[in-house]
């Protein structure tokens, strides 16, 4: 079976104007406008199969919602090759935006001052969504996001959370095989986050779909993706399993141990770096080879109440990433 | 030009939604359609001031209130209010979700035109009858005459839809498309039969605005119902708005597609 998504060497630069601030500068653009070029997306490669559900991380400005745009069709790229489920994203066949949805976390496309539930029909119309099988979309999508009586109430009287639930119901009226969601957590409080996150794990396991979501919560990407892409500037810096992200970029361990009681610290060989003593409790980081040894060295040479050994979290991975260095 | 059944229903549910949304800004809706009920009095009572007892260039007082009276109702049915609905779209980048749906944007902005219309239409209505009723035009129509009127006045409707729609496009490139608009606006009310009937204004100036678009989106219809038109001039109008529309499609078109390539190339 061909991957769901395929995109090859996608390159998105853009120019923009660019100038100081100041009466002296806006006069000088009038004559002379100076453009830069901003490398939204540099060359990234990866593939996505059906069913997947796939983190998009990286820093704001990282240039994963332009990934997302040139992939859902809104933006033609300036180089490469994306093909979804056999199509071109920026044709924008009709064929092809009924299997597809992008869901962004602000933008909105309900009216404002009616009832959900008109938009839906308005959506209805425009994708030619059968009698039976949008009746059958809307009960599943009630229970799965609890919408209750969300549907009959003007919009602008729902509650930001509510309307997230409500977009979300709209883009996946069509029943898209593959959904892109850009930060569709964003602004919401943590109990809502949890419901996104329950929802689009269930909405997978019942439909298949395939899914492509970038968010800022470490949180979301835990709960959802096995697999994380993580670009940066424009580049692809790692895609894998989540677990293996830790690995490669986290090639250390923290060993943290309680004592009995308090006594001097062993020589640990140069193998271990102290992080901390606080009271009875050490941390101290080691290499992933060199943790066994020193792990039996601590357990031998100390008296131990407790001893654990750890992966450093993963926000501490991801912003280690982003700032270029290695733990 | 093939359009999809889908596309039909969906501009159709739209127009739907549109209509019940108006009805949410009915007094600002009744507000700014007052406007155009109120304007072509003043053109009225300048010409009625000319006019006086006597006519001008044949028309006489009940002839002006004939033609500015039908005027309020074309003026209203053909007006383009896309730099105002479609424009700030694009600019403000809520064209995105609707490009993501199979059906053109533009079906947005004649779902929003139909349904304006449609809604303030039938609180102006009351209002005109009752100018009808105080003005006692000379309505010397023919039931043929309606019948080409109502042709003229949809092919006008439609011709300013899409001259509307191509300006409101600019905003593609431009933050400034709001300066082109008045140009047109500025021609329209010189050459479109807005500050005087086509038929009184001087040679020259009258064949230019029989040969430019204006005329065809304001004056036309309004010339047709009264019966103002020879058989010549009659079917010369009809050939001009009629190729003017068909020039009008074919520019949207092309610049829609410049404007999305544009729109997806800086960033939707």
């Amino acid at each position: 079976m061909p991957p769901d998504v395929s995109v090859r060497n996608l390159v998105k630069h853009y120019v923009v104007p660019e100038r100081a601030g100041g009466l002296r500068a806006s006069f000088r653009s009038v004559l002379r406008r100076k453009h830069r070029l901003v490398r939204a997306v540099d060359g990234i490669s990866f593939e996505v199969d059906r069913g997947e559900v796939v983190g998009f991380l990286g820093p704001n400005g990282a240039g994963k919602t332009t990934a997302l745009k040139v992939l859902s069709g809104l933006l033609h790229p300036t180089d490469g090759q994306v093909d979804v489920l056999g199509f071109t994203p920026w044709d924008r066949r009709a064929e092809y935006l009924s299997r597809i949805t992008l869901i962004m976390g602000q933008r909105q496309q309900l009216f404002w001052d009616l009832p959900a539930a008109d938009s839906f029909l308005v959506n209805k119309a425009v994708f030619g969504i059968d009698d039976a099988v949008y009746t059958r979309t809307v009960d599943l999508l009630t229970e799965l996001l609890d919408l209750g009586d969300l549907l009959t109430k003007p919009v602008r009287q729902l509650s930001l959370g509510e309307r997230m639930k409500v977009e979300l119901a709209a883009g996946l009226l069509h029943g898209p095989r593959v959904l892109f969601l850009d930060e569709p957590t964003i602004g919401l409080d943590v109990t809502m986050q949890q419901r996104i996150r329950e929802f689009v794990t269930a909405y997978n396991a019942e439909t298949g779909a395939t899914v492509l979501l970038t968010s800022h919560y470490m949180a979301d990407v835990k709960a959802l993706a096995r697999r994380v892409i993580v670009i940066d500037k424009g580049r692809l810096l790692y895609d894998g399993a989540l677990d293996g992200l830790v690995q490669r970029y986290a090639p250390h361990k923290t060993i943290t141990v309680h004592l009995e009681r308090e006594t001097d610290l062993p020589d640990l060989n140069g193998q271990a770096e102290v992080l901390s003593v606080e009271g009875l409790q050490i941390t101290v980081r080691a290499g992933k080879d060199d943790a066994p040894e020193v792990t039996g060295r601590l357990l031998t040479q100390l008296p131990i109440a407790d001893l654990s050994v750890e992966d450093p979290p993963l926000e501490e991975v991801i912003d280690q990433v982003f700032r270029g260095e290695r733990l | 030009m093939i359009v999809r059944r889908a596309t039909l229903a969906g501009a159709l549910a739209l127009t739907r939604a549109e209509v019940a949304d108006m009805f949410q800004y009915r007094v600002v809706l009744f507000l700014y359609s007052l406007w155009e009920v109120v304007h072509p009095i003043v053109y009225l009572a300048v010409w009625g001031a000319i006019a006086g007892e006597g006519d001008v260039g044949g028309l006489r007082l009940s002839d002006f209130a004939a033609y500015y009276l039908t005027f309020m109702l074309v003026s209203h049915v053909t007006a383009a209010i896309e730099i105002y609905t479609f424009g700030p779209m694009i600019q403000q980048g809520e064209l995105s979700p609707h490009l993501l749906r199979p059906m053109n944007p533009v079906w947005v902005a004649a779902a929003r035109n139909i349904s304006y219309k449609s809604v303030s239409m039938l609180l102006l209505i009351p209002v005109w009858i009752g100018l009808v009723i105080i003005l006692r035009p000379a309505y010397s129509v023919t039931a043929g005459s309606v019948v080409l009127f109502l042709v003229a006045l949809v092919i006008a409707a439609l011709l300013s839809f899409l001259v509307g729609t191509t300006f409101a496009l600019l905003a593609f490139w431009t933050t400034r498309s709001f300066s082109f608009w008045e140009i047109w606006m500025g021609l329209t009310f010189l050459l479109g039969g807005q500050v005087a009937p086509v038929e009184l204004l001087p040679g020259f100036v009258q064949n230019l605005a029989t040969a430019l678009p204006m005329r065809y989106t304001l004056g036309f219809p309004i010339e047709v119902l009264l019966n103002r038109l020879d058989p010549g001039e009659l079917a010369l109008g009809f050939a001009l708005q009629f190729a003017w529309l068909f020039a009008a499609a074919l520019i949207v078109r092309a610049v829609w597609r410049a404007g999305i390539r544009q729109y997806s190339a800086v960033g939707a």
